[in-house]
């Protein structure tokens, strides 16, 4: 069975999503949200085969929400939208499906045997997710889990990352997180204007660094505002150099 | 559907530097009579007390020079257009005039000695005055100092004069902006709604055809009006109110389950002329900003009573307050200017917080309205 989550904030353009989808022998609608940060938490969740995401919702939008996830481990996307001429370009061009509101059973159904051919493929929603980040504003902030349930949080609350296996701690001020993500991939979606790798499994904040104290061998310790020294590795000392001498 | 589409402002026809306000020129004649007057007046009152000159000598002495100035006055009036593009650069303007001085020099002298000396001899006696040398050197300082004074008002007039044109040029420019940017709106926002309506109709027609058939009604209907209505065309309260209902119910269709939306109508108000399509952008602000970003629960009022000699038309929300660093959208101001041009200063539309929400106000005089 192909699991799909639904994402739209009218009632009646998501029951008719919800209507179709059931309507399908090989699909069942596995969630349903009103809102992008609970569409968010779906997916999270759920792990769905599919989400259809409408891209106006309160919260976090269909893109936002698309610009949030992990590329390899997403699901495949289907933007659903009633007039939005860029976004719509941007699909044609990348060749993520999508539904234009209103749309008819016939529609419907083509969208569908895409999503099974791509299921087949074993394709992930990385384009989606690229488009998502590529149109979203949503680098200035981060969707983090907070024990069963997902936050917002500002981009430039972060101090540091650090790597551990597939997984990200996030170190704010306040707490940390833990991410099911790949530093890579989050560093990609954060952008290169705040973020800069200092290891093989760090990166900082540039606004949070406080000094720098060279070591034996070309290394430096980092002395992070709040106290907290990390090892810059010579491998990325001098694009760190160069991002802070700007 | 909001359809408020203007005539293009009146332009005032001005090439750069060629034109000024009719106003500075006449300020600048009225000093300059104002200035020979008193040159005249005080000369007459000095000779006065010297029982050997007659009256009309002052009179004669400083009516040449006024005559043979206002000339060149009225030259230089007459090129000041071609040299107003030096106005921002003061040392070019005055330059491109006071080069002009050595023969001001001359002609002047001329002309106005000639004249004194004409009438003196057509009165049958001599104009006595020092030697040339002396009247040369002394009237071109006394020319010097004046044109220097006079140069000096002309720039202040017509850079005031330049200031007040490009002023209002630019207060143009920023309406003619604001017109594109609504025009830009509207074009985005329509459409918006006729698909996410339209696709309301499509979800309902498979669970519930009676419903689903008064929204395409509602629909076809809010067309009708938007596409017939302009924005000069009163109509009466209960009609407005009407077309904003027929809004109300495809918006509430769509957000069904997020909004409740009450009607406080005076019903002695219902024939009450008001500017047709004013209330429904309104109403489509308070389901963008209020309702769409929103995930709570939202209540809507709409409200209409007689306030203290006026109509007041309250469309009040729950559920969100504006943003500190709110400003009016070109919406906003557009109703407003509408209102404006419609019952001068004596109507009024705000927007503010109030109670755990955000009310938008409409005041139209009573008294104006009613025919």
């Amino acid at each position: 069975m192909i699991r799909a989550v639904i994402a739209d904030d009218e009632a009646p353009a998501r029951e008719k999503l919800e209507r179709w989808v059931a309507e399908q022998p090989d699909m069942t609608v596995v969630g349903s949200s009103e809102n992008g940060l609970s569409a968010a938490q779906c997916i999270e969740q759920l792990r769905p085969d599919v989400a259809f995401l409408d891209v106006q919702m309160p919260t976090l939008s269909g893109l936002q929400v698309a610009a949030q996830l992990e590329p390899s481990s997403a699901p495949l996307i289907v933007f659903v939208t009633a007039f939005d001429e860029h976004a719509v370009r941007a699909f044609d061009l990348n060749a993520v499906d999508y539904l234009l509101k209103p749309y008819d059973l016939d529609r419907f159904a083509r969208t569908v045997q895409r999503v099974r051919e791509r299921l087949d493929a074993h394709e992930s929603g990385a384009i989606a997710v690229a488009i998502g980040r590529s149109r979203a504003p949503s680098c200035e902030r981060l969707l983090v889990p907070d024990g069963e349930r997902l936050q917002l949080i500002d981009a430039a609350s972060v101090e540091w990352l650090q790597a551990d296996d597939n997984y990200v701690h996030v170190h704010t001020a306040a707490r940390d997180y833990l991410l099911r993500r790949t530093l890579q991939d989050l560093l990609s979606q954060l952008g290169e204007q705040r973020f800069v790798r200092i290891h093989k499994s760090t990166a900082v904040n540039l606004g949070s660094i406080g000094s720098l104290t060279p070591l034996f061998k070309g290394d430096y310790e980092i002395h992070l505002h709040n106290g907290r020294i990390l090892r810059l590795s010579r491998r990325y000392r001098e694009a760190l150099f160069a991002r802070m001498g700007q | 559907m909001n359809v408020l589409s203007r005539p293009p402002p009146a332009g005032v026809h001005t090439d750069y530097g060629a034109t000024f306000p009719p106003k500075t020129l006449a300020t600048l004649w009225a000093l300059w009579a104002a200035f020979w007057l008193l040159m005249i007046t005080v000369s007459i009152e000095d000779q006065l007390r010297d029982p050997l000159t007659r009256w009309w000598e002052p009179v004669l002495s400083e009516g040449s020079s006024a005559l043979v100035s206002t000339g060149w006055m009225w030259l230089a009036v007459r090129v000041r257009g071609r040299y107003a593009r030096y106005l921002d650069k003061p040392l070019i303007w005055f330059g491109s005039y006071l080069r002009w001085l050595p023969l001001v020099f001359i002609t002047w002298i001329t002309a106005v000695y000639a004249i004194r000396h004409g009438v003196y001899a057509a009165v049958g006696r001599t104009y006595e005055h020092p030697g040339w040398g002396f009247v040369v050197v002394y009237e071109s300082l006394k020319l010097t100092y004046f044109t220097g004074l006079w140069l000096g008002i002309l720039f202040g007039i017509d850079s005031y004069g330049q200031w007040q044109l490009q002023w209002r040029r630019l207060l143009q420019t920023q309406k003619a902006l604001a017109e594109a940017q609504l025009a830009q709106l509207q074009g985005q926002l329509r459409p918006h709604f006729l698909f996410n309506a339209l696709n309301t109709v499509s979800a309902l027609m498979h669970t519930d055809v009676a419903r689903a058939d008064r929204l395409v009604a509602a629909l076809g209907d809010l067309l009708r009006i938007s596409l017939r209505s302009n924005e000069h065309e009163m109509t009466p309260l209960a009609e407005e109110l009407h077309t904003l209902e027929l809004y109300a119910n495809v918006m509430l269709e769509r957000f069904r389950d997020r909004v409740t939306l009450d009607w406080q109508i005076d019903q002695a108000l219902l024939d009450i002329p008001v500017p047709a399509l004013l209330l429904q952008p309104l109403l489509e602000n308070v389901f963008k900003h209020g309702v769409e970003p929103t995930v709570a629960h939202v209540r809507i009022i709409v409200s209409a009573r007689h306030e203290s000699g006026s109509l007041e038309i309250v469309i009040g929300n729950s559920g969100s307050m504006l943003a500190s660093e709110h400003r009016d959208g070109v919406g906003f101001r557009n109703c407003r200017e509408r209102l404006g041009i419609i019952y001068g200063n004596t109507a009024s539309l705000l927007v503010r917080n109030e109670g755990d929400g955000v009310a938008t106000r409409v005041l139209i005089p009573l008294m104006d309205t009613i025919q």
